[in-house]
């Protein structure tokens, strides 16, 4: 079983990388895309979702204002992320979720999972926020894990352009968080 | 023939290049978030030089059995440095360890060690852990400042992964940990892409700093175009105004 599970590995990563870029139709460079660009948007797509999740629990949960505003800011922020990330796969022929399997290979399913959610949604108070706190710097940090594959071996100048934003932009929100958890107001 | 070989061999090293790049997630998985890590204060700026770390502190994975911040990685090195200036958090002698997960492993156990001495063990019962673990661990009545290491041991795996932790314990006892009372504000640091234009920002703007609290209606400019604030944020690299229309409208 292992064994077939590292070769159905090996064969995605190399479908992955030996798949040529799509050719561009003229004058258009945001139709060039590769298998990697489609499973960075794919995957990013069920992230964001959680991500939205979990901030908007914080938005009415939190105790703290500076939690509450960060909370409201990545609500929007990533709101607007997960349409262009629709857009394109629509643009690409590409569904807007993949089967989560054909990407454990590439460290899928690093996200937080439903029933994580709901137990955070049970929390109130310092407990809601420190839960809170911790969880979304989980799944940052594995958005960044995503966000270096596209940059890796992706090719569309536009997933590449967003993979470089949310590496930088997750690093400074888990920066902000971390410093949230070690300074109560 | 030979444009053949090549182009064979250039899809291997893609492929190759690939397996590199996707097997790195499998390295990220755990540290202790709050008192602060060695590496979570890397993480979040309070200290300097800390090299690779500052991107990965989930990453400090090791063989099981080590007594080392950096559970033996060169790469980490810094971790086992105490001359880089880690601040210790002001605790009483019962504290909350806090830990983020990216990869929630089955674990055995977590242990937390004083110089030599284990002081708690949390089981695991070879169970994967919760979306987040919290650990309340006595400190058995030491004072001044300690060192406690914690090491996360994965059940199906012979690693375990490392988190360092500086305290200064009071001398009250039972008390709930306290933050140092030196919490350095984060200091707005100059955004590299954002340099001042040469005219001066209209009246009543401000350039666009990363580190800056913006409330709405906030105006900047940003490379000389001027922005209005849509949504109360700390502006942050990656949220440049021509970025996140969510939160600035161009005005």
């Amino acid at each position: 079983m292992k064994r077939f599970a590292l070769l159905l590995a090996a064969f995605l990563l190399a479908g992955c990388a030996a798949a040529p870029a799509q050719p561009a139709p003229a004058g258009t460079e945001q139709r060039v895309f590769n298998d990697t660009d489609v499973m960075f948007s794919q995957m990013m797509v069920a992230h964001h979702s959680q991500a939205l999740e979990m901030v908007r629990l914080a938005r009415t949960k939190a105790v703290r204002e500076d939690i509450r505003t960060l909370a409201a800011a990545i609500d929007v922020t990533e709101t607007d992320e997960l349409k262009t990330m629709q857009v394109w796969l629509g643009a690409w022929g590409q569904p807007s979720a993949a089967d989560p399997s054909a990407h454990a290979a590439h460290g899928g399913a690093h996200g937080t999972s439903p029933d994580d959610i709901k137990a955070l949604g049970a929390t109130s108070g310092t407990e809601f926020e420190t839960k809170f706190l911790n969880m979304l710097i989980a799944h940052q940090h594995n958005a960044i894990e995503i966000a270096r594959m596209e940059t890796g071996t992706g090719v569309n100048p536009g997933a590449l352009d967003l993979a470089r934003r949310i590496d930088e932009s997750r690093t400074a929100e888990i920066q902000q968080m971390l410093r949230y958890l070690n300074a109560p107001s | 023939m030979r444009k053949a070989i090549a182009a064979v061999l250039m899809t291997l090293a893609t492929a190759a290049a690939a397996l590199l790049v996707t097997a790195s997630p499998a390295s990220a998985h755990g540290y202790i978030s709050s008192p602060p890590s060695r590496q979570a204060m890397c993480a979040q700026g309070r200290v300097a030089n800390c090299g690779a770390i500052v991107y990965e502190p989930q990453s400090v994975e090791g063989p099981k059995g080590l007594t080392s911040c950096s559970g033996g990685n060169s790469r980490f090195a810094q971790l086992d440095n105490p001359n880089m200036g880690w601040p210790a958090t002001s605790v009483g002698n019962t504290v909350t360890f806090n830990w983020v997960f990216t990869a929630r492993h089955a674990t055995t156990n977590w242990e937390y060690f004083v110089g030599g001495t284990r002081i708690a063990v949390i089981d695991g019962g070879g169970r994967q852990p919760d979306a987040t673990a919290s650990h309340t661990v006595n400190l058995g009545g030491r004072t001044g400042r300690i060192l406690v290491l914690a090491r996360w041991n994965v059940a199906d795996t012979v690693n375990a992964f490392y988190s360092c932790v500086d305290l200064q314990v009071g001398g009250g006892g039972g008390g709930n940990p306290t933050p140092t009372p030196t919490q350095p504000s984060p200091t707005p640091s100059q955004s590299p892409t954002a340099s001042p234009t040469a005219s001066q920002p209209p009246a009543g703007t401000t350039t666009w700093a990363s580190g800056t609290a913006y409330k709405v209606g906030d105006r900047v400019t940003y490379n000389g175009v001027t922005y209005q604030c849509l949504q109360a944020h700390t502006a942050i690299p990656g949220w440049e105004p021509p970025n996140v229309p969510a939160l600035w409208k161009r005005v």
